[in-house]
């Protein structure tokens, strides 16, 4: 060990005074990231969505809270007392009477805007996003960013609440019902929309409308149904029949309820109490996916100059690390080349040395540089281009360690097939170039076609990217996954050293 | 004048390397051809021999540096490969290329391969002043070596050699293309260390430098030892010539030379007669005692000694090499 520590003590020395590689390591790539940083779009490297994008802002309160009743949850609530479960297609007398809901019971249990954008969330190829603020849903109106976003005003359930067919209530009914579907401004539902952007807002605003409909037409039918047969409805019937005071009031109590059976039974296909569109239609209810696809806005874009903090650079500044670390292999190459040139290879192997201690006494010095490399420019990713190192910190380290090893490894193949400066060049450039084309280091790795992705796995490129990918960009990382890939990253560390050790000639 | 012959127990005590039978090929083409070689302990060894001659190739296969083919070579009789470490822990070398880092400073380098040889701490440091100083570095210890002279890196390439004390020292070509100053200076240190009792191999185009160093030279030609020899003995394969230039009556002188054994009549020119013989200065004075006889003036006198220069050509022919 003394001896590959003295050898790597000096290849160190020689290494810090090469400005050349220092430049080539430390300062090219940052440039890079910069420009490209710049230079792309806020979409850059992230995974295309083809799903509709829904933006809403919710300011809904909710209802006023009755007296003695906890106030309603803010959050949506997947399992609602509420909530229509009829999913059977048995017998419809049976079903329709046991799912009489209790006329105390306050549908929907929740804020309306929430029932609202759990059916927008659970229709296929739509996706929501929440903005925090009515401010920023503006300001991206404004600047283009989006078309048309939905607001829910604060009295959205309390307007919902009102929507009945009946003429006079307490509170006042409201018809948000008109020809083109349902008012919505009525309902205290704002469109903000962007007007250079006036067919993808419409196309929102109909998705929207579609909803509505589903939302509220049901809830409209279900309470109107639940007042055929109630006291006031039979009045209403007592005046349109000759002698119907003269009945027992046994009979009357029972004439309600019958005349209500009895509608049920003849639209036995649909389910009147239900005051969903699912339930009223009686169809299947779907798995609830709502969860899956509603996320929040967080911007992207960052700011400044440079957008520090944008997601982008969650991409480029590990896409380029990786990709530096492979161009050490010329640094290396050279360091070996220059040996040669020199004639102190000669020396060297007349020395009281080995080849394995020659061979590793370059291995550990370049391993240092590369570490210091990757921790470097993650580093400045960090304080120049805002990058976040997610939640595990300490794990990116492993894998900066991991693709070191690899990347080292490959230098010292090149070191042992490369025998001048020339061929360091030609070998080393385009192996850099072509692994790292091949990879994805060059372009998102989101964009390959799937043949190419797997393919790419031939690099050890692809597996530091995974565990980036995974470490920078998943809030919840896979560990294990994360753990294999650094495992394979070492392997080809290894098996590249051994190759270089079994083909270097020194003379 | 030709040393004392050794008996052969004192030679094998004395003898530091041997080569026996040693054979290299290159596919079809054979560098080395059976050499036979005993270098002894404390001498000064001079090995020529022509371009492509297989000096390098023999300097390599003694260094370790390839394997022969057939043969072997033996340090302080052992095998050389059963003794890797300890042999080139004996061993120093001086490459006819540069073999210095020259972003690393002559104090920087010295430590560096000192260290590889095993020095550490205060010895190591006194080792390092002491080699500056003895290449004459020391004023220029901290400059990086890339910044010398020819010269100069020529006399700190041979301070790392030397900076373990080996005990066998192989020089090759170490004085290409240096000034006279510093030739001079890394002669006078080559006889010190051999002084010293450090056995040394020296190649060289220089034949005079040979001539000047070494007590035993060997002359290598087309992968054979085709010479090997103390240097007066090599230099008797010549023969010396002398020219005079008498004042008259040099058919008569010419016909009484005839007559001599030890000497042979090469040349006569009018009034120019031309000598020679296995010893130039037998030839001489039988020569001007029969002038002396015959009452002939000599206007003039050239001599011609034999030389290794001579010697070289003579034996390895002079026809251009690749």
């Amino acid at each position: 060990m003394r001896v590959i520590w003295i050898l790597a003590c000096k290849d160190l020395q020689l290494l810090l005074r090469d400005t050349r590689s220092t430049i080539l390591l430390l300062v090219m790539p940052l440039l890079f990231v910069a420009v490209l940083g710049v230079a792309v779009g806020e979409g850059f490297g992230q995974k295309p969505d083809d799903r509709l994008r829904i933006s809403v802002v919710n300011l809904d309160e909710g209802l006023p809270t009755p007296q003695g009743e906890t106030p309603q949850r803010d959050t949506p609530q997947r399992d609602t007392p509420q909530k229509d479960k009829s999913t059977s297609k048995t017998n419809s007398k049976t079903v329709s009477t046991k799912q009489k809901p209790k006329k105390s019971e306050r549908y929907p249990g929740r804020r309306w805007s929430e029932v609202v954008i759990e059916d927008l969330a659970n229709t296929a190829g739509i996706r929501i996003e929440v903005i925090q603020s009515t401010a920023e849903a503006e300001d991206l109106i404004r600047r283009g960013r989006r078309a048309a976003i939905l607001v829910f005003e604060k009295n959205f359930s309390e307007q919902m609440n009102r929507c009945s067919f009946l003429t006079a209530a307490v509170p006042p009914p409201l018809n948000p019902l008109y020809r083109d579907g349902i008012h919505v401004n009525k309902l205290g539902l704002t469109i903000l929309k962007d007007n250079t952007q006036s067919v993808a807002a419409s196309i929102i605003e109909q998705v929207a409308q579609v909803t509505l409909l589903r939302v509220v037409i049901p809830w409209m039918i279900g309470r109107a149904f639940e007042r055929i047969g109630d006291e006031e409805f039979m009045k209403v019937i007592g005046r349109k029949i000759p002698g119907y005071d003269w009945l027992p009031n046994a009979v009357k109590k029972q004439l309600g309820p019958a005349v209500q059976l009895g509608i049920a039974d003849l639209f036995s296909n649909y389910d009147f109490y239900a005051k969903t569109w699912a339930g009223l239609t009686r169809s299947e209810e779907q798995n609830d996916k709502s969860l899956d696809n509603i996320t929040t806005f967080a911007s992207t874009e960052g700011s400044g100059l440079l957008k520090r903090g944008a997601m982008r650079y969650q991409i480029l500044v590990p896409s380029y690390t990786v990709m530096f670390s492979f161009f050490l292999v010329l640094t290396v190459g050279w360091l070996f080349s220059s040996e040669r040139r020199n004639g102190t290879l000669v020396r060297l192997r007349a020395a009281p040395i080995t080849k394995l201690q020659i061979l590793l006494g370059k291995f550990f010095p370049c391993l240092i540089m590369s570490l210091f490399q990757g921790l470097f420019l993650l580093l400045c990713g960090k304080i120049i281009f805002g990058m976040n190192w997610g939640n595990q910190p300490l794990w990116v380290i492993l894998v900066v360690f991991s693709t070191s090893v690899a990347a080292m490894g490959l230098a010292m193949l090149v070191t042992s097939i490369a025998k001048t400066e020339g061929q360091v060049a030609i070998y080393g450039t385009i192996l850099v170039l072509v692994l790292g084309g091949l990879s994805g280091s060059m372009m998102p790795r989101d964009l390959m076609p799937e043949e190419m992705k797997k393919l790419s796995f031939i690099t050890p490129h692809a597996w530091a990217l995974d565990c980036y990918s995974q470490l920078l960009m998943n809030p919840q990382p896979d560990l294990v996954l994360v753990t294999k890939s650094c495992m394979v990253l070492i392997s080809f560390g290894v098996v590249f050293l051994i190759l270089s050790w079994l083909l270097i000639r020194f003379d | 004048m030709i040393p004392e012959k050794k008996t052969v127990e004192e030679k094998k005590k004395a003898t530091i390397l041997e080569i026996d039978n040693l054979h290299k090929s290159y596919g079809k083409f054979q560098a080395l051809q059976g050499i036979n070689l005993e270098i002894y302990a404390g001498e000064m060894f001079g090995l020529l021999g022509p371009n492509g001659a297989g000096k390098t190739t023999l300097l390599s296969i003694i260094c370790g540096l390839l394997p022969a083919s057939a043969g072997e070579v033996r340090f302080l009789g052992k095998k050389l490969f059963s003794q890797f470490k300890e042999y080139r822990h004996q061993l120093g070398i001086v490459t006819q290329d540069l073999a210095i880092y020259p972003e690393l400073s002559a104090t920087e380098n010295l430590r560096f391969f000192g260290r590889l040889y095993e020095l550490s701490g205060p010895i190591l440091e006194e080792r390092i002043k002491e080699t500056l100083s003895w290449v004459g570095l020391s004023e220029t210890k901290q400059q990086r070596a890339g910044t010398f002279s020819g010269g100069m890196k020529r006399r700190l390439n041979l301070g790392i050699a030397v900076i373990h004390k080996p005990k066998l020292l192989l020089l090759d070509e170490p004085t290409t293309g240096v000034d006279p100053q510093s030739r001079n200076h890394i002669f006078e240190r080559v006889k010190e260390l051999n002084q010293q009792g450090m056995t040394i191999i020296y190649t060289s185009h220089y034949m005079e430098e040979v001539q000047e160093l070494c007590t035993r030279i060997g002359i290598l030609d087309r992968g054979k030892l085709i010479a090997c020899d103390y240097l007066p003995s090599l230099l008797q394969l010549l023969e010396g010539s002398v020219q005079f230039e008498l004042a008259s009556d040099i058919n008569r002188v010419v016909q009484r030379l005839l007559t001599i054994p030890e000497l042979r009549v090469t040349g006569v020119d009018r009034q120019t007669i031309s000598l020679s013989g296995p010893d130039i200065s037998a030839v001489m004075i039988q020569s001007i005692r029969v002038f002396r006889e015959m009452n002939v003036d000599l206007h003039q006198l050239r001599i011609r000694e034999p030389n290794l220069e001579r010697v070289f050509l003579h034996l390895t022919d002079r026809t251009l090499r690749d």
